[in-house]
């Protein structure tokens, strides 16, 4: 790093758009809590946090992606409110039946850059062919389902199948549904970044 | 002093994607040389793609000059970028975007506390910098609640912490209604007065033209002009140049066409990561 | 109401952030391991007591509202079972319990949230996490802080714009798709706007932290927070 003067440590102009870009898109997770659409059989509806996580781990890649989810969380943690219905506090990470589908997002958004750009470097997503981009979101989906229920029923001491039932089995049909928009927003020409 | 002798900047069209600017031309800023001493107020005027932004991005080597030599108070941009980016002080187009801290206080502070300053040293910097700019004691208040003025001062005064001895503004009224205007206008004119010097990047002369010592027109990446203002109003008006009406020449058409500058977009070639010209990030 | 800091000088707004976050994963854990009637009566003291320190109320609580549906379904489904009994009172007081326990921790948390500034929180996870991890970590925390209102805003006028159009009509995963597009081209615009505002700034890894000041208060919270960590230890050995 070219820095010179004393000691000032420069981040460096390519690595400082990239912190810049994480954080903004653990913003847009945020963001995407408060857009939510009407789950047809269940009180809670439906947000598009999920979709944040895809597209982080699709645009961002696996180290950055899973960068920008870790400050998601973070900033959650502090009292941003990005979880969903805009709350936040270290308090919904330690206690909340949903723990586990937030911890999950920082490794989903990683392992979904990481099989998306098939390891660490970047590559042009516009190259990425289609099963590849619904085989990552779907291994993506298994780590978030697959955290948040035991973390369901660690907090509220029920079975796995009880946890299943009562916090999982309504959501999963609308993941497939994420899983097509996140598709339709990869291949969108409108998106101008990247 | 900041001197810019020969630069061409030339941006990437590999990736095919277009500006949308209206430059077609690779070429951002061709065989530009231009000197700034000291204490000048200096305005850049040109068109929407006329390269100015790029131009002034190489000032603190934000752009790298693909040709040409950039050098602030002797010293090469390009061997000591943390000299030249506290020596000047730059402010962006829209401010929403620059502003880094939800408190008016913790953003002017980010300048100096990337330089490692004490925490002394700190307090004064944004002390004063608020005070230069009018908003002594307002470091608490939320950047949310600030108006548009309001967080346009907020950005000069976190390009004023870093103590800099030149303050570029990149199209600093966009979106300003008059009275914001006028009260930034107000404290340029007292920056300047103070020593401080400043550069105006514009395609709209009219609040500035009378504080400018100089005018440089820029057009299709080339100087144009360089002179006082007063020379300088004739040949910009051809420029797409918004001119004062008592300057601008009888036939107005053409004239008030230059203030369509798409809000929120970055003017010149550099509105997305791939397009632009090469970013100065690593060592040379 | 939002939960959110209100700037204050109550006794918790006087603590430092790290003798507070320690106290809340303290809490967590004495709760997690006194999941019974006897043991929450004596948290929900100190959960109160310490959302009364921060002046804060039940109003700070309405966020959380959220929460409650899972919590009142979830011991029903716990208690309920195939075949005889058809329903479990003992499961069914465990998950009623597990529910109060997430509660209380809820509100511990939104008392640091309404007495901790964004800065103090940074500085304590800088202190925390130190080098590069910590600047990325802190300055990440400060931007979402910072953006995360603007972003709102660009993702409801881009779904109004779509409402506008009569978008309502079509299929969810197009409205889905649409909103994110629009969300996701905004974001970018500003980190790359933002971007280049940081390097002008001098964005550097080894910058002034923010400043930390541990008190005689912190003291006794940190002592406070100790003990309930030793209780949660002891219950599960």
């Amino acid at each position: 790093m070219s820095t010179r003067t004393e000691s000032v440590d420069l981040v460096g102009d390519e690595a400082a758009t990239n912190v810049a870009r994480a954080a903004l898109f653990a913003a847009l997770v945020g963001a995407f809590a408060y857009v939510s659409f009407p789950h047809p059989f269940s009180a809670s509806p439906i947000t598009l946090q999920v979709l944040g996580v895809f597209l982080a781990g699709i645009f961002l890649g696996p180290v950055w992606g899973g960068g920008a989810l870790v400050l998601y969380l973070a900033a959650g943690a502090i009292g941003a409110p990005v979880f969903s219905a805009g709350t936040g506090g270290l308090g919904v990470l330690l206690a909340e039946p949903t723990l586990g589908y937030l911890w999950s997002y920082p490794f989903a958004a990683a392992l979904i850059g990481f099989v998306v750009h098939g390891g660490v470097t970047l590559r042009d997503i516009d190259t990425v062919g289609l099963p590849r981009l619904v085989g990552a979101m779907v291994a993506g989906t298994a780590v978030i389902y697959a955290f948040g229920v035991v973390g369901f029923a660690v907090v509220l001491e029920l079975t796995l199948v009880e946890a299943f039932l009562t916090g999982a089995l309504a959501f999963i049909p609308f993941e497939a549904v994420k899983m097509a928009a996140a598709v339709g927003v990869v291949r969108s020409d409108a998106i101008a970044a990247n | 002093m900041i001197e810019v002798d020969g630069v061409t900047c030339r941006y990437e069209s590999g990736g095919g994607r277009s500006t949308g600017d209206g430059s077609d031309g690779v070429v951002a800023v061709d065989d530009v040389s231009v000197s700034i001493p000291d204490g000048e107020f200096l305005v850049v005027a040109g068109a929407n793609g006329s390269g100015k932004t790029t131009l002034v991005r190489t000032f603190n080597g934000l752009v790298r000059p693909d040709d040409g030599e950039v050098a602030v108070n002797g010293t090469s941009v390009g061997e000591d970028l943390v000299a030249a980016r506290t020596t000047v002080g730059m402010v962006f187009q829209d401010p929403r975007d620059q502003i880094v801290a939800a408190t008016v206080g913790g953003d002017v502070a980010f300048g100096p506390e990337n330089l490692g300053r004490s925490h002394a040293e700190i307090d004064r910097r944004v002390e004063e910098a608020l005070a230069a700019v009018n908003m002594s004691g307002r470091a608490d208040e939320r950047v949310e609640t600030l108006s548009g003025g309001e967080r346009e001062r907020v950005a000069i005064a976190g390009a004023l912490a870093m103590e800099p001895d030149h303050l570029v503004l990149d199209e600093p009224f966009t979106g300003l209604d008059e009275p914001a205007r006028r009260s930034v206008v107000d404290r340029l004119r007292a920056l300047h007065r103070e020593g401080t010097s400043v550069v105006v990047v514009t395609h709209d002369l009219r609040d500035v033209i009378d504080l400018a010592d100089r005018v440089v027109g820029l057009s299709r990446g080339r100087v144009v002009v360089d002179a006082p203002p007063a020379e300088a109003v004739g040949t910009l008006s051809g420029l797409d140049v918004r001119v004062p009406e008592s300057c601008a020449p009888k036939d107005e058409s053409g004239a008030g066409e230059g203030g369509s500058e798409p809000r929120g977009g970055g003017s010149g070639p550099h509105r997305d990561g791939s397009g632009s010209p090469k970013t100065g990030s690593g060592s040379p | 109401m939002t939960l959110a800091y209100v700037p204050g000088d109550s006794l918790a707004h006087r603590l430092d952030p790290r003798s507070k976050l320690l106290v809340q994963a303290a809490f967590a854990a004495a709760a997690y391991a006194y999941t019974t009637p006897r043991g929450l009566a004596a948290l929900t003291v100190v959960a109160v007591g310490s959302l009364l320190s921060a002046e804060g109320g039940p109003r700070d609580l309405w966020g959380y509202r959220f929460a409650v549906p899972f919590l009142l379904v979830a011991p029903l489904v716990a208690g309920a079972t195939l075949g005889e009994p058809w329903f479990r009172l003992d499961r069914a007081r465990d998950t009623t319990l597990a529910s109060y326990r997430v509660l209380l921790v809820l509100v511990v948390a939104a008392a640091y949230v309404r007495s901790t500034p964004v800065r103090d929180s940074r500085a304590a996870i800088q202190w925390a996490i130190p080098g590069k991890p910590g600047q990325f970590l802190g300055v990440g925390v400060a931007l979402v802080f910072r953006f995360l209102p603007l972003l709102k805003r660009d993702l409801l006028a881009t779904r109004e714009a779509i409402h506008a159009r009569a978008g309502g009509e079509r299929p969810l995963r197009d409205r889905m798709r649409l909103v994110a597009v629009g969300g996701i081209n905004r974001a970018f615009g500003r980190a790359d706007r933002l971007g280049t505002a940081l390097n002008a700034r001098c964005f550097a890894w080894n910058p002034t932290l923010p400043r930390l000041s541990f008190g005689r208060g912190d003291y006794a919270v940190t002592a406070v927070g100790v003990g309930l960590f030793a209780v949660a230890t002891m219950a599960s050995i």
